[in-house]
């Protein structure tokens, strides 16, 4: 999708007025992260909604983490490493395959829609990719719409889903 | 050794209620004040506690703009230091030694990215400048959670492997041991030499390439410090640069040097194939010598076509010759790599311009072959006849192919190598046979390089002609409908407005491209970066020319790209010192980003055993606890997302860190 034919979709399917969809990423620092600043260096365009967290590897992406995103009121996450094979740690992203599938059934449990959680390879090389990565993702989280998952579970009455308290001191 | 100064509990480790947070904010030049208000981000960042200055600078990286940053470390006693400018892959480390330098852990330091990952990207400024903020805002509140760490020192053990017993492997091994370096030379062919020894002569001195070959060959096998491994792989290797545990699989010779009759063995046996050294222009025994004066001086067996008959060792009287031997495997160490493989010369389909139909269409490496006294007709182009009357050379043959006009195996690059190499071999024709009239058909010519453009000029002189044809009205090779010559090459001029020539000819040359030698096993072992023309990729091709992105793996020769013997050696050369360089650093510096296990949480449970890629982490028998092995620890990380009880943190990456970063980056975003 070019980018004006972006911001002429955001602009018609914009579900909330005001809301912007907030999205966390996490990179591995090898490939995609890299990858993400190979579109920046190419000045490919995409919109402002993703802030990437970048990591050594993939494979240090713990699950707590992407479930703590949508708890602090993340509308969707993003996870990208190397493609298998292209590993710097060898099979770190092995790890990261074989994790994500469990994140996947724990949303749907938890009632998250699948369209929030996104989980693509990208190398050093594919800057073209990963624009259209984060327009496409933002995109189809724009459509779900917010998630607010804080105040969903409060109004179900379940308490927060996941404890709101900062860890104290000593973490 | 690293994290000196972690607490490792729990978490991580709690907050410094005390930090003195300096936030440098980078123009750069335009490339992000020009979408980022930095001014209001300046003033947004500068309203969080412990945040204690903002200042924004034209470019933070130049030599002023760091030494603002050592300056207000000093005079307001910064204790943490976030600079938000391009991505961290350019001058993390830039900003890092700066923070050094004013006494201040270098770990303390966090980097933004507004530049490839906000200004670049993001046409809005109103939320450029958003993001901007939010990505800086977490990033201080990251740094209350830094702690200082050391960089580690990883020993290289000061030995090198040269994979490639051609030209560039040989120079590179050289190099390396003349500068006091033990080096296992790996060659995978049973004879050193490459593709050098095939020719005969080289530009631009006319020297003997054999004799220039055996010269560099006696320096490498003669030298204390050299093992040379010939019919050997690289199969498997571990480890990382600085300690690298190889293993090596030896293909049995067959042969060894108590075999005295070389001459009686090689003739006894009956099983005879293409002779590959010769590009198939005549064939060879099961046993064999690739070419007089090789090395190592021992014959060795094809076993493809060996049939084990025993007629070599009943010839030799049993001396010698074991056709039982086993293949062996040996396990090497050593600290850098030299990956010297090489190319393969571009083979051309059958038809191609009648190659494989008509056998008087050769190759320009099966001329260069027929040139040769010691080659297999001795010296004679046309064996067993007079001389060719007429010899035509089609160039580009392979190699700058269009598009969807070629075929899936030709080359859309320059070869580089074959305009000089085919005009010396024309130059060569002409000395022996002056009456011999030669024509090249081409689309570009150059005889680059100093002492090469004598070349194009000298074969003007002497009357070779030159046919400029376009690339998408190739050349045509097809018998003389006259029957006056063996073929004619048609093909239109276009230099004279697209005439149609004929040339007849006795011999047709094709001038072939330059490929990739197939070590796609050697680019797994080693996660070799590759280009899209399959030859390795160096880091960069200006600033880091040799070196590759696996670290302490260096490239020489043409596995890196077409190149003629000058250049592969040069760049030989240079991969040697770099090589020569890390070893004699006697350690390689490594972030410090390593996991470690507090032991107090700790259950035992083997979970991190499981994950990591590298077994750096075991289990303490006794106190049952999981233990990080600090030197095989490469800091992915994999081991803390696993660890049930979160008794594993990652150095500059424990959760306190990540969670406060991520915490940050959506304050506000729920609504309860």
């Amino acid at each position: 999708m070019a980018d004006e034919q972006v911001l002429h979709a955001e602009a018609a399917s914009a579900v909330v007025p005001g809301w912007e969809p907030r999205i966390i990423a996490f990179l591995c620092y090898w490939c995609s992260y890299t990858g993400a600043d190979n579109a920046g260096t190419a000045r490919l365009k995409y919109p402002a909604n993703v802030d990437i967290i970048r990591v050594m590897c993939s494979g240090r992406i713990d699950p707590e983490l992407i479930m703590t995103a949508f708890a602090r009121g993340a509308d969707g996450v993003l996870v990208c490493g190397c493609h298998i094979g292209d590993c710097h740690y060898l099979a770190g992203n092995h790890k990261t395959m074989a994790r994500m599938p469990l994140v996947r059934s724990v949303l749907a449990d938890l009632g998250i829609e699948p369209e929030r959680f996104v989980h693509e390879w990208v190398s050093a090389a594919e800057g073209e990719k990963f624009a259209q990565l984060v327009r496409h993702t933002t995109e189809q989280i724009r459509q779900v719409g917010p998630l607010n998952w804080p105040k969903r579970m409060h109004d179900r009455g379940v308490g927060h889903g996941m404890d709101l308290q900062p860890w104290g001191d000593g973490r | 050794m690293a994290g000196t100064g972690g607490n490792g509990a729990g978490r991580g480790h709690s907050a410094a209620p005390d930090a003195r947070i300096g936030v440098f904010i980078c123009h750069c030049g335009g490339n992000i004040s020009d979408v980022v208000d930095v001014k209001r981000v300046a003033d947004e960042i500068g309203q969080l506690p412990g945040v204690v200055l903002t200042l924004t600078h034209m470019f933070v990286c130049s030599d002023p703009g760091q030494a603002l940053i050592e300056q207000k470390i000093k005079e307001m006693s910064l204790n943490r230091v976030v600079v938000a400018a391009c991505s961290p892959t350019l001058h993390q480390a830039t900003f890092r030694r700066a923070v050094a330098r004013a006494g201040l852990n270098p770990y303390l330091f966090e980097h933004v990215n507004i530049r490839e990952q906000v200004s670049w990207v993001i046409v809005d400024k109103e939320q450029a400048t958003r993001k901007a903020i939010r990505l800086i805002r977490a990033a201080v509140e990251r740094t209350r959670h830094l702690i200082p760490l050391d960089k580690r020192r990883i020993p290289i053990y000061p030995a090198a492997l040269v994979i490639g017993g051609g030209v560039a492997g040989l120079v590179a091994a050289r190099d390396l041991a003349t500068r006091g370096m033990k080096v296992t030379l790996v060659e995978h062919r049973p004879f050193l030499g490459g593709r050098m020894a095939q020719l005969h002569t080289v530009f631009p001195t006319g020297e003997r390439a054999r004799e220039l070959l055996a010269t560099l060959v006696h320096d490498v096998v003669r030298h204390p410090l050299i093992t040379v491994l010939t019919n050997a792989q690289v199969v498997h290797s571990e480890g990382v640069v600085g300690d690298f545990q190889v293993r090596v699989r030896i293909e049995p010779r067959g042969a060894d040097e108590r075999l005295k009759d070389q001459g009686n063995a090689i003739a006894a046996c009956p099983e005879e194939t293409l002779n590959d050294f010769n590009f198939g222009l005549n064939r060879r025994k099961a046993i064999y010598m690739a070419y007089p004066g090789c090395y190592p001086p021992i014959p060795a067996i094809d076993w493809h076509s060996c049939t084990k008959c025993g007629k070599c060792v009943a010839a030799v009287g049993g001396k010698g010759i074991k056709l039982d031997e086993q293949p062996r495997e040996v396990q090497l160490h050593c600290g850098v790599i030299v990956m010297a493989t090489g190319h393969d010369p571009y083979e051309p389909l059958y038809g191609e311009f009648g190659y494989g139909i008509f056998p008087r269409v050769i190759t320009l490496q099966q001329l260069i072959r027929l040139l040769d006294p010691e080659g297999p007709t001795g010296g004679q182009l046309l064996p067993g006849g007079p001389p060719p009357k007429r010899v035509a050379f089609i160039h580009c043959v392979g190699a700058r192919q269009i598009e969807g006009q070629s075929n899936e195996r030709a080359k859309d690059y320059c070869a580089r190598t074959c305009c000089t190499a085919a005009l010396h071999a024309a130059l060569e024709i002409k000395e022996h046979h002056p009456e011999t009239q030669i024509t090249n058909f081409y689309q570009d010519i150059r005889t680059y390089g100093r002492g090469h453009e004598i070349y194009y000029e000298r074969a003007a002189e002497q009357g070779v002609l030159f046919i400029r044809y376009k690339p998408e009205r190739p050349p045509r090779v097809v018998p003389d409908p006259q029957e006056r010559w063996p073929l004619v090459v048609q093909a239109d001029d276009l230099l004279t407005g697209g005439l149609s020539l004929e040339a007849p000819a006795d011999l047709v040359v094709l001038a072939t491209g330059v490929g990739h030698h197939d070590i796609a096993e050697l680019i797994g072992i080693y996660c070799c970066a590759v280009g899209a023309d399959s030859f390795l990729l160096e880091i960069h091709p200006k600033l880091r020319p040799v070196e590759m992105s696996t670290s302490g793996v260096f490239l020489a020769g043409a596995c890196q790209g077409p190149m003629n013997i000058s250049e592969a050696c040069a760049m030989a050369s240079a991969a040697a010192s770099k090589a020569a360089a890390h070893i004699a650093a006697a350690q390689i510096e490594m972030d410090p980003f390593i996991a470690k296990v507090d032991e107090a949480i700790c259950t035992g449970c083997q979970t991190c055993l499981t994950v990591c890629p590298y077994a750096a982490i075991t289990r303490d028998q006794a106190r049952k606890v999981a233990q990080v092995n600090e030197a095989l620890c490469t800091g992915c990380g994999t081991c803390a997302a696993a660890c049930p009880s979160n008794a594993i943190q990652q150095f500059g990456f424990s959760d306190a860190q990540v969670l406060s970063e991520l915490e940050m980056l959506l304050e506000g975003a729920a609504v309860v």
